[in-house]
């Protein structure tokens, strides 16, 4: 009850300017004995949409776990809602996560409807059942994501967009303030990832939400986010996308594997592709 | 039969076992853990021969030596760094080999032995059936309230983990009431025959349904039906009534296959269902789902 009290009292709080709700402050982590996050620091204000950037092995999913209270910090500091990740595992209903690849048997005996009451697991509670209003919410984040008329279908017979977009409902059902994406669109054709991206942008409108959203592909992140980091163990970058694309640092960031996406690619600076990348992000970050 | 004792007491105890292994084994099929059950139940021969050698009641050491055993395979494959079917490999045979050791040493190769090794359900006492009963019961409930964390669970570990389901407990909790169920199936079919509970239901179910609430009914039929059905047909034909159940159980999950719905894939490929299968490669090729037809794309 008065964690409750402690999380509705931070929103309901009239303090001056935005509210923070994501905070890291030097945070390094070290997994197996390797270091995989090192000297990261970064807040996100609510109702943003940050974009995390980084090569593959870079620490990405780690650093949402990290946020998540999945993977303790050597050091550093993590506040999420104003909660340490102690506090935040009972609040975790008002995080929605979109892992990266759900690797589900096709023949997976669950209707759509089902895989997204999987989301309210955590407001339902131990040892109780699902009642109305977790019917009725399911319902809504279906028709938010567009799944209206597909409840009874089973998860495995939908198209991988529309999986995805179930997996977005099953992140959205609950109290959801934040959400966290882990390379939503791997495996998504281009105008799957555009459908997808165009959806989450008017959501994230819509239900007022802060968004972290996970992702290799430095480009079509830079037409959505408000800030962009880029990290590959370290911080490398900070800022607004078109400041992170034009920078020499996002390329050390990625040097060693992705160098030629960047400086050869269609994408580089200067190249149609990136300056519609800019444009767009004008438009996204309004 | 059921004019008798025994057969009475057989068939409450039967078909109390055959629920809970028909629940279970829809966990068994979905999250493939069928080689865990063999790998458990097989090391429960180590747990018999603890008790035969020790002079204490063998289902007591087995059901210890299970859950030990169970608990050995959830940890070693969470944090050793091994796949699971390796530590059971490892595992079970270990403690059959210990088993087999132990029994040479008491000089315990007897009918008792056999009983555990084939089933002795005849043989069970109104304090068997009570005991059955109330392990069932702790089994069926732990699998009914903690359903939807287990089914968030099978279904998308990183998730349900994310959203606050201590996939642990669910975890080790499933194995636990694997170890139980196997332990009081023993009596029923024997060490040798118990994975055929723990599989045949769940996947007869798969046939027949594709959601989980269907699987689970037919699976519960299946076990159920093929558990009386078994115990009928090997009093009538004086057959060993464990061996019996599994054949039944076998029959009835050939018949599944046979009346699948989803055998349509069956069809297809026999080219009867050739339109079936062109709407499934245009699905593929468009990246559209056919099943999306009428649905605004957003």
């Amino acid at each position: 009850m008065s964690r409750a009290c402690k999380v509705s009292e931070y929103f309901d709080s009239s303090a001056a300017g935005p509210r923070t709700l994501i905070e890291l402050d030097d945070v390094k982590v070290s997994l197996t004995g390797h270091t995989v996050l090192e000297g990261i620091t970064f807040s996100l204000d609510e109702k943003m949409f940050l974009g995390v950037v980084g090569p593959n092995g870079a620490g990405k999913t780690t650093l949402l776990r990290v946020i998540l209270g999945l993977v303790k910090p050597d050091q550093g500091t993590v506040r999420v809602i104003g909660m340490t990740p102690r506090e935040l595992k009972h609040e975790l209903h008002h995080i929605g996560y979109v892992p990266k690849a759900v690797l589900f048997d096709p023949m997976f005996p669950a209707s759509v409807f089902d895989v997204v009451m999987m989301g309210r697991t955590c407001c339902i509670g131990p040892m109780r059942f699902p009642r109305k209003p977790d019917r009725e919410a399911v319902r809504e984040s279906m028709q938010l994501v567009g799944l209206e008329g597909l409840e009874r279908r089973p998860i495995g017979e939908l198209s991988g967009g529309q999986q995805k977009r179930a997996f977005l409902a099953r992140a959205l059902c609950r109290e959801t303030r934040i959400l966290l994406l882990d390379e939503p669109t791997s495996g998504l054709d281009l105008p799957a990832q555009g459908q997808f991206m165009d959806l989450l942008t008017r959501l994230k409108l819509e239900l007022s939400l802060s968004v972290i959203f996970v992702s290799h592909d430095v480009q079509v992140l830079a037409r959505y986010a408000d800030e962009m980091v880029c990290i590959n163990r370290t911080m490398h970058l900070h800022g607004k996308p078109a400041d992170v694309l034009d920078s020499d640092r996002l390329a050390e960031a990625y040097k060693c594997e992705f160098d030629f996406l960047y400086r050869t690619g269609p994408g580089a600076p200067g190249a149609g592709a990136t300056s519609g990348a800019r444009g767009g992000s004008g438009s996204g970050g309004a | 039969m059921l004019v008798y004792g025994f057969g009475q007491r057989a068939l409450v105890g039967g078909l109390v076992i055959a629920a809970t292994c028909s629940l279970i084994s829809f966990f068994v099929i979905v999250r493939r853990l069928a080689f865990v059950g063999m790998g458990i139940s097989h090391a429960a021969f180590g747990g018999v021969a603890i008790g035969i050698a020790a002079g204490i009641n063998p289902i007591l050491t087995a059901g210890g030596f299970c859950i030990l055993v169970a608990g050995g395979i959830g940890w070693f494959s969470r944090k050793g760094r091994l796949h699971e079917d390796t530590v059971i490999g490892i595992l079970f045979s270990a403690a059959m080999a210990m088993g087999v050791a132990l029994v040479a040493v008491a000089h315990a190769y007897n009918l008792d032995l056999m009983s555990y090794l084939f089933g002795s359900i005849l043989a069970l006492s109104w304090v068997d059936v009570a005991i059955v009963a109330v392990l069932g019961a702790l089994v069926i409930s732990f699998l009914v309230l903690f359903f939807k964390e287990l089914l968030f669970f099978v279904f998308d570990e990183e998730t349900a983990t994310a959203s606050g389901v201590p996939v642990r407990l669910v975890y080790y909790g499933l194995l636990i009431t694997m170890a139980v169920t196997i332990v009081v199936s023993i009596k029923l079919v024997g060490i040798i025959l118990v994975s055929a509970l723990l599989v045949i239901p769940g996947a007869t179910g798969m046939q027949l349904s594709r959601n989980y609430r269907g699987v689970i009914i037919a699976s519960m039929g299946a076990g159920l039906a093929s558990v009386a059905g078994g115990l009928w047909l090997s009093s009538r034909l004086d057959v060993a009534s464990g061996a019996t159940i599994v054949l039944v159980l076998f029959a009835v999950f050939l018949l599944s296959v046979a009346v699948s719905p989803r055998r349509r894939y069956v069809a297809a490929l026999l080219g009867r269902g050739e339109r079936a299968r062109a709407s499934a490669v245009a699905e593929d090729v468009t990246g559209k789902a056919v099943v999306n037809a009428g649905v605004p794309d957003v």
